[in-house]
């Protein structure tokens, strides 16, 4: 595949989400940009602001499967990973696995701050190994895959915080944002009369083939050294560790407790060339690292106690934190 | 796919002009840095050479420093100053507007990726390339560090240029002595340059010498400056040559220093300063004591001033501390010893005489019309010397007291007669006062007396 198809295929795509979700153009291409690196997205807003509706176009769009689990709290790991049932097949009693929703190539995971850990760790392993295991018996999940979680930041009770692990593993935490009055004059002309838009498929039923190859093309996105040691120093300035005599004094030290994993500075590099991809670039620029540390970083940077009664957030934190790093 | 570009055209080929051009202009920085003030310091030590203040090897040794110290400078700043390819591959970035095209293709290496997306990148940047002139975009500027070296150079130069003469004389007037000394006894080694050699040798003790005038010394220096410059071009042999030509840079600067010497004492003479005020007293004092006040320190002061006159410090000479204080207490205390020759009643008409001519100015002034003051001698010619005539002092001396009521009564105007009969009177109250001092016993201890206050300031 070349580059150029890639970005044709990425914009048909983008354009096809925004006939049914109006505005949100960045969280459009960033979810784009995390499936075609291969990474899980973690949505974060309250509630009716169109998040399930955009993961159902996106997964139209693709052509691809698409399975939605309400996560509550008496959800079962089985519920979601499947489970062996006594099957009569032929006069013959024997166990069969019947699959959960997890297997699908696009997975809405909704509300999953409401599941119990048991729960959602079920759906740790399916994040990160691409397989569960169920009985002792393991199952590829299908390819590609990818878990869209949503979850409510408020009406926190009855909920549990996904641990800092879970969290790790999603690529990009986006932050859903209230429409503005333009945009939301535009949802209810949408919404309200008798015309109702709908994504179209860009992609033929099921085509991983293609999918892949656009997942192998991104990753051959050429990255500059000098940019490289960019990223290595953005992630290891969130470390309070490194605020100790480091070149760079940032708030880190005050207001963070943990700093970004190595699965961060991953994430930078490989959603700032899905970002070059998509511009039609085939080498990453500053710029595109820029674009995407806060959605790579935000739910990797623990705060501590102080930050939190100050009502510092962790993007608060990375702004400064960018600020403060040279490129150079 | 198109095309790969021509060699000629391969921005790769662009970043490193850029880089070379920027890493030339950090040289370029650098030395105009740095070359000032190296060349003002080679400027310097020249002029230190020529006054006769360096040897011809710490010279060279210095100058060597200095230059390589420069070319350490000149390095420590570069080094960091001269851009990697990728800061010239940035700044290409920048100028075109690239989005890190340039940087990537700079720093990216070959075997890691594609072929495809390298000849793509290659492509790409090419057409960025087109937007960038280097003599346009990148045009050296002189930085003002360059101008404030220059500038600050060039002012120690002319500071050290006007400072050295003025300096050269009183910072260390031993050095030329030296460089003298050396160079003659170079000489005096060498068949054609014995004679000079031994006049060197000879001029070098006799700077050494304060007792011999400036004017001389002077003199004698232009003396065989000239012989050495009229043997300078008979002479054929370069070493021979070379030394000569030392020994006359030598010589001048002995000359610059004996003038600047002349000079200062004239501005002596002109009455400014401490000194000057200090000889005019001096010779006030001096007067007063031969009209007969016999004021000791009149003549102590006054001897005083004349070793100033001939260019001496107070401390001149280090080896006999406290010897001249004591000569001159001596002197004072002769001053003041009766003459054992005359007879006791002329002594007593003496004694008379001066006494009122210590108490009274115009008494005093009569005296001093009758004896008229010795011009041209030192005070301490005053004193008869053996064999000159007879043994003893030529006037002797009395310290006269002067009573605070007498003092009181001259501030009131009371008439002289008046003051004659109470100073009459109060000499017969305080009749210790007006007693003949001891005769002088020739190795008695000195008497310890201190220095007067207006004097000390002078002789420290």
């Amino acid at each position: 595949m070349e580059p150029e198809q890639f970005r044709e295929i990425f914009k048909r795509l983008q354009t096809e989400v925004q006939k049914v979700i109006v505005g949100h153009d960045d969280l459009i291409r960033k979810v784009l940009v995390a499936f075609f690196a291969g990474g899980h997205v973690l949505l974060e807003g309250v509630p009716g602001l169109g998040k399930t509706l955009l993961v159902k176009s996106l997964s139209r769009a693709l052509g691809m499967s698409f399975k939605r689990i309400q996560f509550t709290p008496d959800l079962m790991p089985s519920d979601i990973v499947g489970t062996e049932v006594l099957t009569d097949t032929s006069g013959r009693r024997e166990f069969q696995f019947k699959q959960g929703p997890i297997f699908a190539h696009v997975v809405l995971a909704d509300e999953i701050n409401r599941a119990t850990p048991k729960t959602q760790s079920a759906v740790l392993e399916a994040m990160e190994e691409k397989q569960v295991t169920v009985f002792g018996e393991s199952h590829i999940l299908a390819s590609p895959f990818i878990v869209l979680a949503t979850q409510n930041p408020i009406e926190l009770e009855g909920t549990y915080p996904l641990p800092e692990a879970q969290l790790d593993r999603f690529f990009f935490k986006l932050l859903v944002a209230p429409p503005a009055p333009a945009e939301l004059r535009e949802i209810l002309k949408r919404t309200t009369g008798i015309e109702s838009g709908d994504a179209t498929k860009v992609l033929p039923d099921d085509d991983s083939g293609t999918v892949n190859e656009m997942k192998y093309l991104l990753r051959q996105v050429m990255i500059a050294p000098p940019i490289e040691d960019y990223v290595v120093r953005l992630v290891h300035a969130t470390q309070a560790e490194a605020q100790n005599g480091g070149p760079v004094q940032t708030s880190v030290k005050q207001y963070i407790r943990f700093g970004s994993s190595p699965r961060g500075a991953q994430s930078i590099i490989l959603g700032a060339k899905g970002n070059a991809l998509a511009e039609g670039r085939v080498h990453v620029s500053y710029e595109d690292v820029e674009k995407v540390i806060f959605p790579a970083l935000r739910h990797r940077l623990i705060l501590n106690f102080q930050a939190e009664a100050e009502n510092i957030s962790a993007d608060q934190v990375l702004a400064d934190v960018i600020k403060k790093v040279p490129r150079n | 796919m198109q095309s790969e570009p021509d060699e000629g055209e391969r921005p790769e080929k662009l970043i490193d002009r850029l880089a070379a051009k920027l890493r030339h202009q950090a040289l370029l920085d650098s030395l105009l840095i740095f070359s000032p003030p190296v060349g003002a310091a080679i400027y310097i030590i020249a002029v230190l050479f020529g006054a006769a203040w360096l040897g011809q090897i710490p010279m060279l040794v210095s100058a060597a420093l200095v230059m390589v110290l420069g070319c350490f400078a000149v390095v420590l700043r570069y080094r960091p100053a001269a851009p990697s390819v990728s800061a010239a591959a940035q700044l290409l970035d920048r100028q075109a507007a690239a989005k890190d095209h340039f940087l990537t293709l700079a720093t990216v290496k070959p075997a890691d990726w594609p072929a495809s997306f390298l000849s793509r990148l290659r492509r790409e940047t090419s057409g960025f390339s087109h937007r960038v002139e280097l003599k346009r975009d990148f045009p050296y500027r002189l930085k003002s560090s360059a101008y404030w070296s220059f500038g600050l150079s060039l002012l120690a130069a002319i500071l050290i240029s006007f400072l050295l003469p003025l300096t050269a004389s009183v910072a260390r007037p031993g050095v030329l002595q030296d460089r003298l000394r050396a160079l003659g006894q170079e000489m005096a080694l060498k068949p054609g340059l014995k004679k000079v050699g031994k006049d060197l040798l000879a001029l070098a003790a006799k700077l050494d010498e304060p007792k011999i005038p400036r004017e001389e010394k002077q003199a004698q220096a232009q003396e065989l400056k000239k012989e050495i410059e009229e043997q300078q071009k008979k002479e054929e042999q370069k070493d021979n040559r070379d030394l000569l030509s030392q020994a006359a840079s030598a010589l001048e600067g002995v000359e610059q220093q004996q003038a600047v010497g002349q000079e200062r004492k004239d501005e002596q003479k002109g009455g400014g300063g401490i000194q000057s005020d200090v000889r005019q007293q001096g010779q006030g004092k001096s007067e007063q004591s031969q009209g007969g006040s016999g004021d000791s320190k009149g003549d102590s002061s006054a001897q005083l001033s004349t070793e100033l006159q001939q260019g001496k410090t107070a401390q001149g000479n280090p080896k006999e501390p406290g010897s001249e204080k004591n000569q001159q207490q001596g002197d004072a205390k002769q001053d003041n010893q009766p003459d054992p020759s005359r007879s006791g009643k002329e002594q007593n008409k003496e004694q008379m005489g001066k006494t009122e001519g210590g108490s009274k100015d115009g008494a005093g002034k009569e005296k001093s019309s009758e004896e008229p003051p010795p011009q041209g001698v030192s005070p301490a010619e005053r004193f008869y010397k053996g064999g000159e005539g007879k043994e003893g002092i030529k006037n002797a001396r009395y310290v006269t007291v002067q009573l605070p009521e007498e003092i009181a009564a001259e501030g009131k105007g009371e008439s002289r007669a008046t003051k004659e009969s109470k100073g009459s009177r109060a000499r017969t109250q305080v009749p210790v006062s007006n007693v003949p001092l001891p005769a002088h016993v020739p190795n008695a201890p000195s008497e310890k007396q201190q220095v007067p206050i207006e004097y000390r300031g002078v002789i420290r």
